[in-house]
């Protein structure tokens, strides 16, 4: 697949005599979401963590973005919202990705990060420190991180886990955005209505490994969850 | 280079709103400074002030692990480490970024407790001030760059506290040899000797050499 952006081969990942990662292929198009559904435990974290550059394979190969490159250039291409929200708590909002911008080279980091703290609608949370915002506000501030470059590839790890229904809706929105923007996501979640909504691909992953699907997009979450509960049970 | 003034530029400005890692560094070197001053036998002036240099670096030192703990702690909350290590630069920039700002808190550490210490042992440090600077900076390199390597280590492992010491004391001989043998020299004969401070100037390019190159795997998961 000549547009692929992500490229996994035979991909590994142990933690000791744990496989956390057994042999994954992997292709996914640019400007595609790729849903990661599957069981606690199941490989999809870290799977994340291995396309942002955060930890190396132990086996396989793995491509990411269309010129490859070293694990550097990957870190920048990418933008990680993880389960932890990165964010120094002493710092407020808008220094939170005032910090964020100029770590990443961003041109005009205040700029920038005003510029997210309104499209998040964090605007009047901008002067208070981190350490003092809801979980569901953090989460938001989080997602502005990630963005903070405008990354080519977005990695969302169970980003509407905590957002109430208003923020959930907003960071569909965006999701939308990000699809026309032609930007490439990978979506981690045990949501699997929203991996049905979102997805030009899925990725079901049990026990470190792919399971395969009739088509690859599930687009029906019915369907979804009964292919999901046959895997696991 | 703009990594390690942003990195910089937040450790100090989290330590001036938490003040927790200069205050717990101050009260620490204190403590020591008053325990030493009272284990010491009375009227034997002399040669309590031969000790002077090695009670002072014990304080030094003590007081540099307790920060560099603190200063990886930070870190820890929300796994920003994790954040700083998704960063597109080279990784040796955010290890110099938190050295340096280790490096400055500890230098105000050690000019308070060099301080304290002269006027608790009757030491005329004022006559020797720059060169005690210059001593006292070059130590302060050694432990900062080490030990903001060990420290990074050490945050991830299950007895961080513990760990940091563990790992960072034994390469701190070098460092701490030639630091006591220059402050003893400067504090009772006011000279400085040449070899010591030469073997803290390569002690330290090594540690900061070792450590930038290091920085980049000690941050993989």
């Amino acid at each position: 697949m000549s547009d692929a952006l992500i490229v996994a081969r035979g991909l590994e990942k142990r933690f000791g005599p744990v496989r956390a990662l057994r042999g994954l292929d992997l292709e996914v198009r640019a400007g595609a979401t790729l849903a990661v559904i599957g069981p606690n435990g199941a490989g999809k974290s870290t799977l994340l963590r291995l396309l942002s550059g955060l930890t190396r394979p132990s086996g396989g190969a793995l491509r990411v973005g269309r010129e490859g490159g070293d694990r550097r250039s990957r870190r920048g291409r990418v933008g990680l919202i993880a389960h932890a929200s990165f964010l120094y708590p002493a710092l407020t909002a808008r220094e939170n990705l005032t910090l964020a911008g100029r770590l990443y080279g961003v041109a005009d980091p205040a700029g920038r990060a005003d510029a997210l703290l309104a499209e998040q609608g964090l605007t009047g949370v901008a002067e208070r420190r981190a350490g003092g915002l809801s979980r569901g506000t953090s989460q938001r501030l989080s997602i502005a991180r990630g963005l903070v470059h405008d990354p080519e590839i977005v990695l969302l790890d169970e980003p509407f886990a905590g957002l109430d229904p208003p923020a959930a809706a907003r960071l569909a929105e965006r999701m939308g955005a990000l699809r026309t923007a032609h930007r490439t996501v990978v979506l981690v979640t045990h949501d699997l209505a929203r991996a049905a909504e979102f997805a030009d691909q899925t990725l079901l992953l049990v026990r470190g490994q792919s399971v395969p699907l009739p088509s690859p997009a599930v687009r029906d979450a019915a369907a979804l969850e009964r292919y999901y509960r046959e895997a696991v049970e | 280079m703009n990594v390690f003034l942003a990195v910089l530029r937040k450790d100090l400005l989290t330590e001036w709103r938490s003040r927790d890692r200069l205050v717990a560094m101050g009260v620490f070197a204190l403590i020591v400074v008053i325990v030493l001053y009272f284990a010491a036998p009375p009227g034997v002036g002399s040669e309590q002030r031969a000790h002077v240099p090695g009670l002072l670096w014990v304080a030094y030192v003590f007081a540099a692990v307790l920060g560099l703990n603190r200063a990886f702690a930070l870190e820890i909350e929300n796994e920003a480490l994790s954040g700083l290590a998704l960063v597109p630069a080279d990784r040796g920039w955010i290890f110099l970024g938190k050295a340096a700002a280790s490096l400055l808190l500890l230098l105000i550490i050690q000019a308070g407790a060099a301080l304290v210490f002269a006027l608790a042992f009757d030491v005329a440090i004022g006559p020797v001030a720059l060169p005690f600077a210059a001593v006292a900076f070059l130590g302060a390199l050694g432990l900062c760059s080490v030990g903001t390597l060990f420290a990074a280590i050490a945050v991830r492992t299950t007895f961080r506290e513990v760990m940091l010491p563990l790992l960072l004391l034994p390469l701190m001989v070098p460092v701490l040899l030639g630091s006591v043998h220059a402050t003893n020299a400067l504090l009772q004969e006011g000279t400085l000797p040449w070899s010591s401070i030469q073997l803290l100037i390569v002690t330290d390019a090594v540690f900061l050499i070792v450590s930038f190159i290091s920085f980049e795997y000690v941050l993989d998961d």
